[in-house]
């Protein structure tokens, strides 16, 4: 009988799951509305933190998009998209995350309908590829340079862009006093692109007011050996020698092994052991430094030793620090003590260890070079803290760009509705579908300020009917006007220096755009039965299996040596 | 999460794990999160004030401890909830910074969080209630300063300061001695404290307990004392001017650290060998001895056979001291010379003006006390109390008024407790909240009646009726116009904090307020808990 059958012709795995056409764009696009529904409330000064903890129990409270777009752990292909955004607009400008995928998801919706009466998607996507092209030439005319302002004007104006940053975050209440910091800490680092130049230490305990700013390095007291207690810990421009060698007693030589034949020698390796570490440390106190800082372990020996010489010594210094502290001090961090030169030696012109909190600080203050700056956080709860760092990470970023290209608009929703104003009048210059469209992007833009307005708790029609109004004026006076968040109406958001750099606004758009331009363009999803873990396991056993092996081969070899 | 369904009506995932997770989402998650916080808070209530009740605690190997602190009940609580963990290290960062006010700085909390119940069903918005409690909360800071007195102290007048940790240490089991206690910490500080610099380093002051005898019995010791005894039983017991060699080296001959062997092939080798340690020993004890050395602490062991020629050649020495209190040592005694060996044994003599052994009652127990040091940067409090939770408990009080020892040498500021300060800001508070538009008037008003809790749980746990002496008070503050009228805990008969000498510290107060409001701002803003399902 079974021969008789026509014999299927099999294409593709048994399981594959196959979905296609219309249908297929329309479930991707709910997809991405739900994920965009997940942030939707975290819009905004008002908006609102999520709490996400996972199954091995870390929790995360956050208000950062990105953040909370990559602990949701989306395995939804579609929807993977916008996370993908989302990450990108972090990187690329570090603000505005939770804008990107707002913006994204509610293009889709407005995309929905149409291709539920059979739009092609391609006509769409086109649309909306002009639409974002003209919105980003608005927005380029619209923005307002900072630029060859004075120093102090600009310090004033790029703070008050981190303010309406962190306006949004947690910190939000002292706003004012962070905004300054970082704008601080940016200017101190210079022109270079050295991020990693701007630490950030996390100290629990005390209140955010306790932050502060260390116009140079400043790290936890490292692990310290017997004697560090005798060492001084305050010194005046001292010399600093950095290092990233070991002074401990130790074999020099892994592979090496000595054979004595007669027990009368045996002092004298030992001997010569002591006389190489001494040597060393020798050479560092010759070096005329009054501060030796080393990557790798100081033991109790050197401590001692250093401890007799009144200098102060810290090993096991993370790179990043001692990267920070070369570069803020101007030394160079040393790999051998033969032979250093003054030009090495890094100073500075306090270096003093600080109670803050519950740790001990060593804190360089006053560098010569200056180009680095440390943050030390405070707050109440480890949560607190690192959300505040993230929210920090998000101003110091926002600082920076402005910084580069100084040109900003006028936040609060004021840009987002002056470009839709703009692109429905450019729509009805357009014979055809496209007038649709464009005029849909141009509604899909308003979710800005509506949702700035849902999240406060105001009525969105009304409000955004107004600023409709305000828009619309003939004589474009009423372009700066976005959402009120304190009362509820509309105000100039210009004049109330809701700032954000136009370059924030540029990329968010533009991804946006090409996110759902991308799911919009997909319509079909082939995906694999679940042959991955299958094999995931597989491999994972046959790991096992190695790793025992190892051990046991691993045993017999010490019974042999013994 | 609810699934999403796509065209053909069949669910699609989105997030990993979908269906085995929970989650909450707007007011459901504030009301959830606020109860959960209330709950820590309701705990904690009944442990403030002098007549505040302990907690006992088992932890899972059995262990007891009982404890009055509020960072301690929740340390050991092991608290699952996330919002309560929030209110955990609420009260771990006030131990941090101010290692007082634990319990105090959680029940306002509380306090904040279940006012801020009461708007949200109102239907005013978290985050309006939450910035109503920051602009209260300023004013409320800003307040304090303004009523706290500076009040001086110097080396030789300490009372104010042990006017201070007395107010501490009253709502501690250990009230029944606070003012010896007092004194001991006060004096313990003020021997550390560098004045000029208005720093204070703990980690100078050891305590150190040992059950036994009474709490009255506990001293302070210019010194040090070590859980340790002499090596050898025979060796001397009390040793007058002590010259002390500090060795953090093993007491035995040293291995190359590079990898080694020797050739043993005929007796001889052996021999040699055998005499060259015995040889490297007896240097050691000379070298010692060279130095003057009358003493020798080492960080590490030495065998028996060292133990016997150390003996014999009448050196007394204490092996296995920690690296930590080795370093104490180090600092209480004087060095005298930098006599400094090139070789093995590196050491310095340090003159310590006595040190002798005592042991304790009948047990066998022995303790090395290093005391008369010339340079007494490092002192030891030492504990005696009659079963190790007592210790435990004491040494967790002492820890306190030192905190407050040290908070008052930074900024010398003080605010008069029993409630009063709370009741004073809340009064201000109040009288400023009808100066603002909007909202947040009702956040900040709310905010002020938060204040009123803890006075109001003071007088609770004191068995005076709450609601009745609170408005006596505050009755009393408003038409004195008298900042300084608090609850009157211990029945003294006098409203007034000044004549009952109850002070707490300015920064202390101030603190409390601030990391309270921070933590009830931090709940109030998440509106969407997403959590495995298991928890």
């Amino acid at each position: 009988m079974a021969a008789m059958l026509q014999p299927q012709i099999i294409l593709l795995k048994e399981g594959t799951d196959t979905s296609q056409g219309k249908a297929q764009l329309v479930s991707n696009i709910s997809a991405c509305t739900v994920v965009a529904d997940v942030v939707r409330t975290t819009l905004g000064p008002r908006g609102m933190d999520k709490l996400i903890h996972d199954d091995k129990g870390n929790t995360t409270i956050s208000n950062d998009g990105a953040t909370i777009m990559k602990l949701l752990d989306i395995v939804h292909p579609a929807a993977k998209i916008l996370v993908d955004i989302a990450k990108s607009q972090d990187s690329e400008v570090g603000d505005g995350t939770t804008t990107v995928v707002l913006l994204a998801g509610e293009f889709l919706k407005e995309a929905k309908p149409f291709i539920e009466d059979g739009v092609h998607p391609q006509n769409l996507i086109r649309s909306y590829r002009t639409a974002s092209y003209l919105a980003i030439e608005k927005i380029k005319e619209l923005a307002v340079s900072i630029e060859g302002k004075s120093l102090e004007e600009k310090k004033s104006l790029l703070a008050k862009c981190a303010a309406t940053t962190l306006s949004s975050k947690l910190i939000g209440g002292e706003k004012e006093f962070f905004a300054s910091m970082v704008v601080d800490s940016v200017i101190a680092i210079g022109n270079d692109d050295r991020l990693n130049m701007i630490g950030i230490k996390k100290v629990p305990g005390g209140t955010m007011r306790d932050s502060f700013l260390v116009n140079g390095v400043a790290f936890k007291k490292t692990f310290s050996y017997a004697g560090f207690e005798q060492q001084p810990k305050k010194f005046l421009n001292p010399k600093i020698l950095l290092l990233n060698i070991e002074l401990e007693l130790k074999s020099e030589k892994e592979n090496a092994e000595i054979r004595l034949s007669d027990p009368l020698q045996y002092q004298s390796i030992v001997d010569a052991e002591w006389n190489i570490i001494y040597d060393k440390l020798d050479k560092c106190v010759q070096s005329g430094a009054k501060i030796v800082l080393s990557r790798l372990a100081i033991g109790d020996l050197a401590t001692q030793y250093f401890a007799d010489r009144d200098i102060f010594c810290a090993g096991r210094v993370t790179e990043e620090d001692l990267q920070r502290v070369a570069a803020a001090t101007g030394g160079t961090v040393q790999t051998t003590v033969n032979n250093i030169i003054d030009e090495v030696l890094g100073s500075c012109e306090l270096f003093e260890e600080r109670q803050v909190g519950n740790e001990r600080f060593n804190i360089f203050s006053g560098c010569p070079s200056g180009q680095t700056a440390t943050i030390v956080l405070r707050g109440g709860a480890d949560q607190f803290i690192e959300e505040a760092e993230r929210s920090l990470h998000d101003a110091i970023m926002i600082v920076r760009r402005a910084l580069k290209n100084s040109t900003v608009v006028a936040g609060g929703g004021a840009i987002d509705m002056e470009i839709s104003r703009y692109l429905r009048q450019h729509a009805r210059t357009i014979a055809g579908k496209s007038q649709l469209f464009i005029n849909s992007y141009a509604k899909a833009l308003e979710v800005i300020p509506r949702q700035l307005c849902d999240n406060a708790g105001f009525d969105a029609t009304d409000v955004l009917n107004k600023l409709r109004q305000k828009h619309a004026l003939p004589s474009g006076e009423g372009g700066l006007f976005g959402v009120d968040i304190n009362t509820g109406g509309i105000a100039d958001s210009f004049a109330n220096f809701v700032w954000e750099p136009a370059v924030v606004k540029i990329n968010a758009i533009n991804a946006a755009t090409e996110a759902a331009c991308l799911v919009l363009s997909v319509d079909e999803t082939v995906k694999n039965p679940k042959s991955e873990s299958a094999q995931g396991e597989a491999a994972a056993s046959a790991m096992g299996g190695r790793g025992r092996g190892g051990a046991f081969r691993g045993r017999g070899r010490g019974m042999r040596r013994r | 999460m609810a699934l999403a369904f796509d065209e053909f009506g069949r669910p699609f995932i989105i997030l990993r794990g979908q269906e085995q997770k929970s989650r909450l989402r707007g007011l459901d998650a504030q009301k959830a999160n606020i109860s959960a916080g209330k709950a820590v808070a309701r705990i904690l209530r009944t442990s403030l004030g002098p007549k505040g009740m302990d907690k006992i605690l088992q932890s899972p190997d059995g262990d007891v401890t009982i404890t009055n602190d509020g960072a301690t009940i929740l340390e050991q609580m092991d608290v699952d909830n996330q919002i309560a963990k929030l209110m955990v290290e609420l009260s771990r960062s006030q131990d941090y910074e101010i290692g007082d006010g634990t319990t105090g700085v959680v029940v306002l909390a509380g306090a904040l969080l279940e006012q801020a119940e009461g708007l949200l069903e109102r239907g005013i918005h978290p985050i309006r209630v939450a910035e109503g409690y920051e602009m209260a909360c300023r004013i409320a800071v800003e307040h304090l300063e303004h009523i706290a007195q500076k009040f001086e102290f110097g080396v030789t007048n300490i009372e104010p300061l042990v006017q201070t940790c007395m107010t501490t240490l009253s709502s501690k089991i250990v009230n029944r001695c606070k003012r010896s206690l007092a004194e001991i910490a006060v004096k313990a500080v003020m021997a550390v404290a560098d004045l000029e610099r208005r720093d204070v380093n703990l980690d100078l002051i050891k305590v150190e307990g040992k059950v036994g005898g009474k709490l009255e019995d506990t001293e302070l010791i210019h010194g040090i004392v070590v859980d340790k005894d002499m090596s050898h039983p025979q060796m001397p017991k009390h040793i007058e001017d002590a010259k002390i060699a500090i060795l953090t080296c093993p007491f035995e001959p040293p291995k190359p650290k590079t990898k080694h062997k020797v050739d043993i092939d005929t007796v001889e080798k052996f021999q040699t060998l055998r005499l060259q340690e015995q040889k490297y020993f007896d240097d050691m004890v000379q070298k010692c001895k060279d130095v003057g050395a009358t003493l020798v602490i080492c960080q590490w062991g030495f065998d028996d056979e060292a133990n016997h020629l150390l003996m014999h050649r009448n050196l007394p020495a204490v092996r296995w001291v920690g690296g930590v209190e080795l370093e104490l040592i180090a600092i209480a005694t004087v060095r005298e010379g930098g006599v400094y060996t090139p070789c093995i044994l590196r050491g310095h003599r340090f003159l310590a003006g006595l040190v002798r052994e005592k042991s304790f009652g009948t047990t066998k127990d022995r303790m090395l006390y290093i005391e008369r040091c010339a340079n007494s940067r490092a002192v030891t409090i030492f504990v005696r109390g009659g079963n190790k939770m007592i210790i435990e408990e004491t040494k967790r009080s002492i820890h306190d008024a030192l905190c407050v020892a040290r908070n008052i040498i930074r900024n010398n500021s003080i605010v008069y407790g029993g409630g009063s300060a709370e009741i004073s800001c809340s009064i201000a508070v109040e009288a400023a909240a009808d100066k603002y538009p909007g909202v947040e008037q009702y956040a900040i008003r709310a905010f002020g009646d938060a204040l009123d809790s803890i006075p109001m749980a003071l007088a609770e746990n004191s068995g005076l009726q709450p609601i009745e002496t609170l408005s006596a008070v505050k009755s009393q503050q408003i038409k004195d116009n008298n900042a300084y009228c608090g609850i009157d805990c211990n029945d003294v008969g006098t409203y007034d904090m000044r004549e009952q000498n109850v002070f707490e510290t300015l920064i202390g107060k101030q603190q409390q307020i601030l990391l309270a409001t921070q933590v009830v701002k931090m709940i109030l803003k998440i509106d969407d808990v997403i959590s495995p399902t298991d928890y």
